[in-house]
């Protein structure tokens, strides 16, 4: 390794500048794209909207996952506690049991719990729910549309391109921050 | 020898042989193939499987032997939010919405406008031309010049005011969706009595009112007709309160006789005979029943009033679920607030003769 | 000391309500039962913050790990391992996403859209292995990034591809980093995400689509070493322009070469690259007016690249949901079609007019006429640039890796004669060459 030359000395150290000032270029400039905040804040989680939520199905068969991502969510302050829920109940329901022909639910995530005459709760079981938005369709056709869907962000792989977002007709799925991971129908749910 | 490299060990580059090029062909081949699938995001692939699918198409269809009425104009209303519609003396149609009343004669012409301060949610008006302009939770009254001529309110805490209806005597019923009950005001604005609230020692419950849409109408018989909209009934009151339980009818079900979904009839509004016509929200449908509750005919079908085949979901405003409201001119002609076309409907029964006759031989 | 912190809970308070007005639907409100509360919806919370700082220190570390290891320890065993533990914590653990890879698109989205602002963890990916790329080479792509440890592992069955089919498959990496950069720049899509091989396996389900594509890379990979990192990864082609300006660089011999030619016969990626012998003095005329003909032509094929990529915005909108909207309502709206899509249906429902919408998917159209442009340019400048390289003559007396290529696997080292001798000399235990095979 002969180094003597002052010229390659000098041809190195000239080299050796720019690569420390290409360093120093690569993180300004990182610096600098991280730093603009004139636009949107920092949104990094994926959410949907449901508001623009039009109940396709997509959710389910879209998302990366197997079981998607997307879970049925009930606002409690916005149902009716329908005896003859029809996010519940199949639209020509014989009776009003939970017996599985009249359950709308394809795997029975919605539980009706009796609380009082004429009023019946409905909790989602989200183990169970894939997010098919099936329930949430019965619910807005005929109720006040409290069954929405929602991106659980436990189940969530936080894809750098959501895949359900590219799938949805209504352009509902969007970023969203990290401190508002979630787009309650019902608002704040604390307050 | 420790230190001789392992030329021709497992991890040396070789040269192909013919089946592993025929492979490696093969792998690309399936590859790119998968690749086109992969690329295409294409809404319904695949799809689930036929029981996940929601399906109310076969509701929104109706037999045309059922509809006996014609659509006979369309007036239009530049409001965004419609709300209620009333029919005021010379068969005025009186339109509430946003922050305004606007008032067309029976041809659809524009009469005039009048500014209100607060969104209203429903209206009646009285022979004189008075409207009894109801909000969340108290109560305007206009005389026929459009000025105010006395504010009602009311003591109660949850107020959801969703009807007015005009009895003999100058009775105002209100129907106060958040209370569960009837108000019956007099004539200068004194509550003087509540109705269908229910009665806890005997138990008897309130109405079932799960969404904002409860409506109240008074016959000519003086009874008052209260929908108690989650037991898909119309229920009979005297002004006083008493409750004919022998006179209540309705039915939940999806087929045309029935009321439909969780919570319906939205609207109801009377023939000067006292038949009732219905609106339902979910599969809007206005229909026409006879007074004791048999099914008659239809009005307006869930075609002519905007629905979509497979389209169970829109994304309206907050997915607020607009409904429509009805009102009866003294022609017998009914008038149907369509919030989705913002517009009047006109309809006019068709035929009446035939319609007669036919109702007759089904009924003799 | 009350005061402030009562202030920012009240503020808190204030907020929260705030938004709530804003949220507020006309909400009826709900039944007041006797003897049952209302219940709250609960909500799964958001992954914590700290583990993106988890990760950004592990990819640095791995990062000076794998480079201390391919250059200080000549140890390829170590890199092995390195990389078996970069597949387990950013593939399987944290799932394959972010990547750096993937990250190109998020800075060229930031760089194209104004109002989009790029998390720094992405901007960290991005830019950490870029400078470590700059002083040593590509060590990213042998020891840290999930992508390149999955094909390692598998390639064991490696087989010589052919030169001519090298270099023409390695355009495809630049055409396929160019369209990516396009489309992410104008916010139309994240291709280079969507054609991922091997997140699904990292996330233990996908499509079957996705398993497919992903099972077919990994089989090639048994008998054509590393073929998304030789001939897809975008992120490969920025680190290798960066790896030719490196400092340092993997080496195969530590001392002189011999010239005995066994490691030509053992790097599965054809990155090794033979001493050239000296051209002789009739044939030098011929090369270097090839190399002058290349070198005219490249701002022709630039030229010509721009005119033809600028029409190709019509195929690239088909991408874009919005363009694709547009003319789902044009065509419905002028009777070309009658079957609606979900897509149109929605829209319809928002009753928002079509014009609005066509003068969105218009200016979007624009951009990506914009983006075809710099991509067919981008076409041009690596067709051009390809034909230079090859009409070079470069001088080489040794057995070199090729920068560009080289991914600082280490599988040389242990070939090398002269390698061996030098370990025999710095260490008298014979433990670590006994186990490097």
């Amino acid at each position: 390794m002969a180094e003597k030359s002052p010229t390659i000395n000098r041809r190195k150290f000239v080299a050796d500048g720019l690569r420390v000032a290409g360093a120093a270029g690569l993180f300004g400039a990182a610096g600098l794209l991280t730093m603009r905040r004139g636009g949107e804040p920092i949104n990094n989680l994926w959410q949907i909207d449901p508001n623009k939520c039009v109940a396709c199905g997509n959710c389910a068969t879209h998302c990366v996952l197997d079981k998607s991502a997307a879970v049925c969510k009930h606002a409690f302050r916005m149902c009716g506690y329908c005896n003859l829920c029809t996010g519940y109940f199949e639209p020509e329901a014989a009776e009003l049991t939970t017996g599985a022909e009249n359950v709308l639910c394809p795997t029975g995530a919605i539980v009706r719990t009796f609380v009082e005459d004429p009023y019946y709760e409905y909790t989602i079981d989200e183990p169970k729910c894939i997010g098919c938005a099936k329930c949430v369709k019965g619910c807005i056709a005929f109720g006040n549309g409290s069954l929405y869907l929602q991106i659980d962000q436990d189940r969530c792989m936080h894809c750098n391109e959501c895949a359900i977002a590219v799938a949805c007709p209504s352009e509902a799925v969007r970023r969203v921050t990290a401190e508002t991971p979630y787009l309650p129908k019902d608002g704040d749910p604390e307050s | 020898m420790k230190l001789q490299p392992p030329t021709d060990s497992d991890e040396a580059v070789r040269k192909p042989n013919f089946w592993m090029m025929l492979l490696l062909a093969a792998l690309v081949v399936v590859g790119i193939g998968a690749l086109w699938f992969l690329g295409d995001p294409s809404p319904r692939r695949g799809g689930l499987p036929r029981r996940f699918d929601y399906n109310l198409d076969p509701y929104m269809k109706i037999d045309p032997a059922l509809v006996r009425y014609r659509q006979d104009a369309v007036v239009p209303v530049r409001l965004y939010d419609l709300r209620a519609i009333a029919v005021g003396p010379d068969d005025a149609i009186h339109v509430a919405g946003d922050r305004t009343i606007l008032v067309f004669d029976a041809q659809g012409k524009r009469l005039r406008r009048m500014d209100l301060t607060d969104a209203p949610r429903a209206l009646a008006v009285d022979a004189q031309g008075n409207s009894f302009v109801a909000f969340q939770n108290y109560l305007l009254v206009f005389n026929n010049r459009g000025e105010t001529t006395a504010q009602w309110e009311s003591s109660a805490r949850r107020d959801v005011f969703t009807s007015v209806a005009l009895g003999d005597n100058g009775d105002v019923f209100v129907a106060d969706a958040g209370n569960k009950c009837v108000l019956r005001y007099d004539r200068s604005g004194k509550i003087i009595g509540k109705l269908a609230q229910g009665d806890p020692r005997n138990h008897v419950p309130p109405p079932v009112i799960p969404s904002p849409y409860f409506d109240v109408a008074v016959g000519s018989d003086g009874l008052v007709r209260v929908v108690n909209p989650g037991r898909h009934r119309i229920e009979f009151f005297t002004p006083d309160g008493h409750h004919e339980t022998p006179l209540d009818w309705g039915s939940a079900g999806m087929d045309v006789e029935a009321f439909c979904g969780c919570c319906n009839p939205v609207a109801i509004a009377l023939l000067a005979d006292n038949r009732v016509v219905t609106a339902e929200k979910g599969i809007p449908r206005v229909k026409v029943y006879s007074p004791e509750g048999r099914f008659e005919s239809v009005v307006a079908t869930p075609e002519q009033l905007g629905a979509t085949p497979g389209r169970e979901v829109e994304t309206r405003e907050q997915h607020k679920l607009l409904a429509v409201d009805l009102a009866v001119d003294s022609q017998d002609r009914i008038l149907v607030l369509d919030p989705d076309a913002k517009a009047v409907r006109v309809f006019v029964e068709q035929n009446t003769k035939d319609a007669k006759d036919t109702k007759d031989v089904k009924n003799p | 000391m009350m005061r402030p912190i009562r202030f920012v809970l009240f503020a808190v308070v204030l907020l929260a309500a705030a938004s709530n007005a804003a949220l507020a639907v006309e909400r009826f409100p709900p039944p007041e039962f006797t003897d049952h509360a209302l219940p709250t919806t609960q909500f799964a919370p958001a992954r914590p913050a700290f583990i993106q700082y988890v990760d950004v220190a592990l990819l640095a570390g791995g990062l000076a790990l794998a480079s201390y290891l391919a250059l200080a320890r000549r140890s390829r065993r170590g890199l092995f391992v390195l990389s078996i533990a970069a597949l387990a914590w950013f593939g399987f653990v944290r799932h394959g996403c972010v990547c750096s890879i993937g990250a190109i698109q998020n800075v060229a989205l930031a760089a194209g859209n104004a109002n989009y602002t790029v998390p720094w963890v992405v901007v960290a990916f991005f830019v950490l292995p870029l400078v470590f790329t700059l002083f040593f080479g590509r060590t990213f792509c042998a020891a840290v990034c999930p992508l390149g440890a999955a094909q390692e592992l598998v390639a064991v069955r490696p087989i010589r591809v052919p030169r001519w089919l090298e270099h023409a498959l390695g355009l495809l990496p630049h055409v396929y980093l160019g369209l990516g950069v396009a489309l992410a720049a104008v916010g139309t899509a994240f291709l280079i995400c969507r054609y991922d091989p091997f997140v699904g396996f990292f996330r233990l389900g996908a499509t079957s689509a996705m398993l497919i594509f992903g099972g077919c890379v990994l089989a090639i990979g048994v008998f054509v070493g590393r073929p998304y990192c030789r001939f897809l990864c975008p992120y490969g082609v920025v680190l290798g322009w960066l790896s030719r300006l490196s400092k340092w660089r993997v080496r195969i011999t530590p001392d002189q070469c011999i010239g005995c030619r066994l490691c030509e016969d053992v790097c599965p990626y054809g990155a090794i690259e033979p001493p050239t012998s000296a051209l002789s003095p009739a044939a030098r005329p011929a090369v270097r007016g090839w190399f002058v003909f290349f070198l005219v032509l490249l701002p022709v094929l630039i030229a010509a690249g721009a005119v033809l990529g600028s029409h190709l915005a019509v195929p690239l909108s088909r991408l874009d949901p919005a363009v694709e909207l547009a003319e789902q309502v044009w065509a419905e709206d002028h009777g070309l079609t009658h079957v609606t899509t979900d897509a149109s249906d929605a829209f319809r429902n928002t009753q928002r007019p079509p014009e609005e919408l066509y003068r969105a998917a218009q200016s979007q159209r624009v951009k990506l006429a914009w983006a075809g442009m710099g991509f067919g340019a981008w076409v041009g400048l690596v067709v051009g640039m390809k034909f230079i390289m090859l009409a070079r003559y470069p001088r080489q007396t040794d057995y070199e890796p090729n920068p560009a290529a080289c991914v600082s696997c280490g599988r040389c080292f242990w070939y090398c004669p002269q390698d061996q001798v030098h370990r025999l000399q710095t260490t008298k235990d014979t433990k670590n060459t006994k186990t490097a095979c």
